[in-house]
């Protein structure tokens, strides 16, 4: 049904947001440095790629209805399985951990710490 | 925001001698930047002149260069038949900035005075060696942008137009802040008889500036290869919550090679 793939369209979204952009940065003082949508990045349409959502149903046992919430799947899925896909993307240098949000500097640096590690 | 008085000038010497019977008067563009620091309070003008009636839009061919009214928006340029012609680097330019809604109310006469360290005119108009023209002079790029938010403007002194020489190719590539798409770095390369001219955006401390360590090595060998011979200084160089200064300075590698692709 059309609200189960908006559903799990929009928790894809959220995840991808939490894996690669989302970031509530706070300084010293414990002033939030990220306080406006200038600075925190929400994950938008351009951010994401077309989507095709399949369905595998299953009735659910516990209840006489057979139902079960579907809009948590896409936010739980796609962070590990985004970040699984930088970790193996990066294992050719050495990098078998990194923090989220997996940002292009991040990113960047956990090459080049893996690089000058490899030198040493 | 706080209360404030709208006029709306009629020409440029009347928006000069508005601004000027003003405490702290504000001219008013496409108001893309102005007025989101007017709602947080973050300024505070007694009087904004409006210069929307001033006639100070629309693109002309000068020849070697094209002329662009200050008051001429964003899209306006992206889609000029006459800029994509002549430098479709600046067309490029224009028609990422920000987003849809910013693009059809920015200007590129707002965007320059301002000089906002991350904007990306400022690095067209310096790295094609433009002109800025105002009401009483002409202000060459090299002495126009002076440093962070500052430029070579008097008070009361208005853009009316910018000059920009047609190069034999030029490019514009930028990395974008995710959050604010402002540019986090980005790079005009262009290419003239002369020699090649390069300007830095979202990367200096002083705002836009020339990397004349490119220009030599561009000058010897205009190729993507050229770049990679040069050692970029993470010296003077931004570091905020979204890029340190030394990531900072391999995103200027990395986008002066793809604006030199994107010279073609």
């Amino acid at each position: 049904p059309m609200i189960v793939h908006g559903q799990v369209h929009g928790g894809i979204g959220q995840g991808v947001g939490q894996a690669l952009l989302e970031n509530a940065h706070y300084d010293d003082n414990g002033q939030l440095l990220t306080a406006s949508y200038m600075d925190y990045c929400m994950p938008r349409a351009d951010d994401l790629p077309s989507m095709q959502v399949d369905c595998l149903v299953t009735a659910c046992t516990h209840n006489d209805l057979g139902v079960k919430g579907c809009g948590e799947a896409g936010a739980i899925a796609s962070p590990p399985a985004l970040i699984n896909a930088v970790i193996d993307a990066l294992t050719p240098f050495g990098v078998t951990d990194l923090s989220m949000p997996a940002t292009p500097e991040k990113v960047w640096r956990a090459i080049q710490d893996a690089q000058a590690k490899a030198a040493e | 925001m706080y209360a404030t008085t709208y006029v709306k000038a009629t020409d440029v010497a009347d928006a000069a001698s508005r601004l000027d019977a003003a405490d702290d008067g504000k001219l008013l563009a496409g108001g893309m930047t102005l007025l989101p620091t007017l709602k947080q309070r973050l300024a505070n003008p007694d009087c904004l002149v409006d210069l929307a009636g001033c006639d100070l839009g629309g693109i002309s061919d000068d020849g070697d260069s094209i002329r662009i009214g200050a008051m001429t928006r964003h899209v306006d340029v992206a889609n000029a038949p006459v800029v994509q012609k002549a430098i479709p680097a600046v067309a490029h330019l224009a028609g990422h900035i920000g987003d849809r809604q910013v693009r059809n109310r920015g200007t590129i006469g707002g965007s320059v005075a301002n000089n906002d360290p991350s904007a990306c005119y400022p690095s067209a108009v310096l790295a094609l060696g433009g002109t800025v023209h105002t009401q009483n002079r002409s202000i060459a790029a090299d002495e126009f942008f002076t440093g962070m938010f500052d430029t070579a403007l008097d008070e009361d002194e208005i853009i009316t137009a910018i000059s920009l020489p047609k190069p034999e190719k030029a490019g514009y590539v930028k990395f974008p802040n995710p959050a604010s798409r402002y540019a986090m770095v980005g790079v005009f390369v262009a290419k003239f008889a002369d020699g090649v001219r390069v300007a830095v955006t979202g990367a200096g401390e002083d705002g836009v500036f020339r990397a004349t360590d490119i220009e030599a090595a561009l000058d010897a060998d205009f190729s993507v290869g050229a770049i990679d011979k040069v050692s970029i200084s993470a010296d003077g160089l931004m570091s905020d919550i979204h890029a340190s200064a030394d990531y900072r300075a391999h995103l200027i590698a990395e986008m002066a090679r793809r604006a030199v692709t994107a010279c073609g």
